[in-house]
């Protein structure tokens, strides 16, 4: 029986400059899980819900898309 | 026929159509999570308040001796009811009898509602649950002809954006019509899992080669997230509750005025905490709306589109009791520079403003507009003039805090340009035309690259340059009226918010509002 699992998509599309949190965290609705570049701006990426951190699906220094996944997250 | 027969008859097909789609069709639409429309009605609106009008509509069979034998009823129920004693007009779809295709509803009952409302001067909610208004492929061999596409409802529609404040719900699956009559609203929800909006459903969608389920499609994670529906909730009740909370900002139409709130005109937030909310870095977020909420009365902001156009968090608020609309800058999104969605919804929120004589609050904290590619080719600066543009119309009053930035274009647009309006600045404020980052290259490049050192040049430049930043320099100059403590902000929002009450006018405006 797999966890369920869902996706942290970006919000905005900028440069990864930090993460926050790694592999086995326990996370909760509104933590900093990585930090993008963006119009000159340190803006942290918050989780929507709790949960585990899976993996990340980018690494510091990655491009990412409005709307990209960045990590996957354990919701069960 | 005996008086008695008449009123047993009477009795007999009133009780036939609150049937709705019988006990099995009403049974499978709770088991999908949704109320019937009977329900939901009593949900919203204050309790026995509820005057339906054509509850006797439907489609009856007669035998050979003329006596009814079965009996459809319409499958669009309206009528007049009150919300927190204020009246309204209520029209719900019931997609229990034919999946509430509009062509079920039995007469003009759907232009009925929209007329009731605009003539009366109250409020619409529509409770939608059906599909398109033309009918289904069936209706060509009904009529033996096909039909020309015309939306009768829709100048009553049109009317009543310019006049009356027109709320929708997205309760099912709401396709064609159904999607438009969402969508045309000054304020809209949908219900997450269980309602889901699109122009045609999985089905049709199909044979152009997308096989998709219907959250898929058209759920609320996809339409509050591109501005076709303002707001999600997470049942039906939530978003009753939201319909009631909206309508209580606004007069009943624009012939009235916003009513002024009798309790809880104070806010017990201790208002020095506003001195360290912005961050001393200026590449650092922060959290926007803890600043609103601690501005406006306690407890009073009701926000307003939250997962789009989020460069602003934009709703509405009380300051002193008195309605107001907030534009306030999120730096989250992009630092707070307008996108596409931002601007469109900053357009959307004054003409909102405009229409139901709402002054404005608008916290600033702006970079410019959107700038790259991305933004280019989403076509930034058509929705950009188009928000500069409602900014430049409105009349009303209008009451700018800078918090932070305010550069370029959309920077300008934080108030309108040549009438007096209210207007202060924060000591963290910073504006210009363009930001140094990058400006200063541009405007100084000749300097800097015939220099021996350019990248010392580049330093001794800004240096320069930031020396003369300072928004008490602008104080001094009269760029800006006043630098004020942000503690003493509330204060100043309350003198605004009472000077601005006796210059709101009841009536149309000029323009009306295009949804």
């Amino acid at each position: 029986m797999h966890a369920p699992m869902s996706d942290v998509q970006s919000p905005i599309s900028g440069r990864v400059i930090a993460l926050h949190v790694k592999p086995g965290d326990s996370i909760q609705a509104g933590d900093a899980l990585c930090t993008l570049e963006s119009m000159k701006m340190e803006i942290p990426i918050e989780a929507e819900a709790g949960g585990i951190v899976a993996e990340w699906l980018v690494d510091v220094g990655a491009d990412v898309a409005e709307g990209e996944a960045v990590a996957r997250l354990r919701t069960g | 026929m005996s008086r008695d027969d008449e009123l047993n008859e009477l009795r007999h097909r009133t009780e036939l159509a609150q049937r709705m789609g019988g006990p099995e069709k009403i049974q499978r639409h709770r088991d999908n999570g949704r109320l019937p429309v009977r329900e939901r009605i009593d949900a919203l609106v204050d309790g026995g308040s509820f005057v339906e009008v054509g509850a006797l509509a439907g489609s009856g069979r007669y035998d050979q001796h003329g006596s009814l034998v079965d009996f459809t009823p319409s499958n669009l129920v309206f009528g007049r009811a009150a919300i927190e004693r204020r009246p309204v007009v209520v029209v719900g779809d019931d997609f229990t009898v034919r999946g509430g295709a509009s062509d079920g509803a039995v007469g003009d009952k759907m232009i009925i509602a929209e007329k009731m409302a605009h003539d009366l001067r109250v409020p619409i909610v529509r409770l939608v649950d059906g599909t398109g208004g033309g009918g289904s492929v069936k209706t060509i061999e009904q009529k033996g002809y096909t039909l020309l596409p015309k939306v009768r409802v829709w100048p009553d529609v049109t009317r009543n954006l310019a006049t009356v404040p027109v709320v929708s719900l997205g309760l099912g699956s709401v396709a064609g019509l159904g999607a438009a009559r969402v969508a045309a609203s000054h304020y809209s929800v949908m219900v997450k899992e269980t309602s889901q909006l699109f122009v045609a459903g999985p089905p049709v969608v199909e044979r152009v080669g997308q096989t998709l389920g219907k959250n898929e499609l058209g759920g609320s994670q996809i339409h509050t997230r591109n501005g076709v529906v303002d707001d999600e909730a997470a049942s039906e009740p939530e978003a009753f509750e939201r319909v009631r909370r909206f309508l209580s900002y606004l007069p009943s139409s624009v012939h009235g005025l916003p009513p002024r709130a009798d309790a809880n005109r104070d806010n017990p937030v201790d208002q020095a905490t506003l001195r360290r909310v912005i961050p001393e870095n200026p590449r650092a977020v922060y959290k926007v709306r803890g600043i609103v909420e601690t501005l406006v009365d306690a407890g009073s902001f009701f926000e307003i589109g939250r997962q789009w156009g989020k460069a602003s968090a934009t709703g509405l608020a009380r300051i002193d009791g008195w309605p107001v609309l907030v534009v306030a800058s999120d730096p989250y999104h992009y630092g707070g520079a307008w996108d596409r969605q931002t601007s469109e919804k900053i357009n959307r929120m004054v003409d909102l403003a405009q229409v139901f004589h709402l002054p404005v609050l608008h916290l600033v904290d702006i970079p410019g507009f959107r700038i790259g590619l991305e933004a280019e080719v989403d076509g930034v600066m058509r929705a950009g003039v188009r928000a500069l543009t409602a900014i430049s119309q409105t009349t009303m009053p209008w009451c700018t805090v800078i918090v932070r930035k305010a550069f370029g274009v959309a920077g300008a647009a934080h108030q309108h340009p040549d009438r007096f309006s209210f207007r202060y600045a924060w000591p963290s404020a910073v504006w210009g035309s363009l930001p140094i980052e990058g400006g200063l290259e541009v405007a100084y490049k000749a300097e800097i690259e015939a220099a021996p050192d350019p990248a010392a040049q580049r330093t001794a430049i800004e240096a320069r340059v930031r020396a003369l930043c300072s928004p008490y320099r602008s104080a001094e100059a009269f760029v800006v009226e006043d630098i004020i403590d942000p503690a003493q902000t509330r204060a100043r929002l309350i003198e605004f918010a009472n000077l601005a009450a006796p210059l709101r006018q009841p009536g149309l405006t000029a323009f009306g509002f295009r949804p």
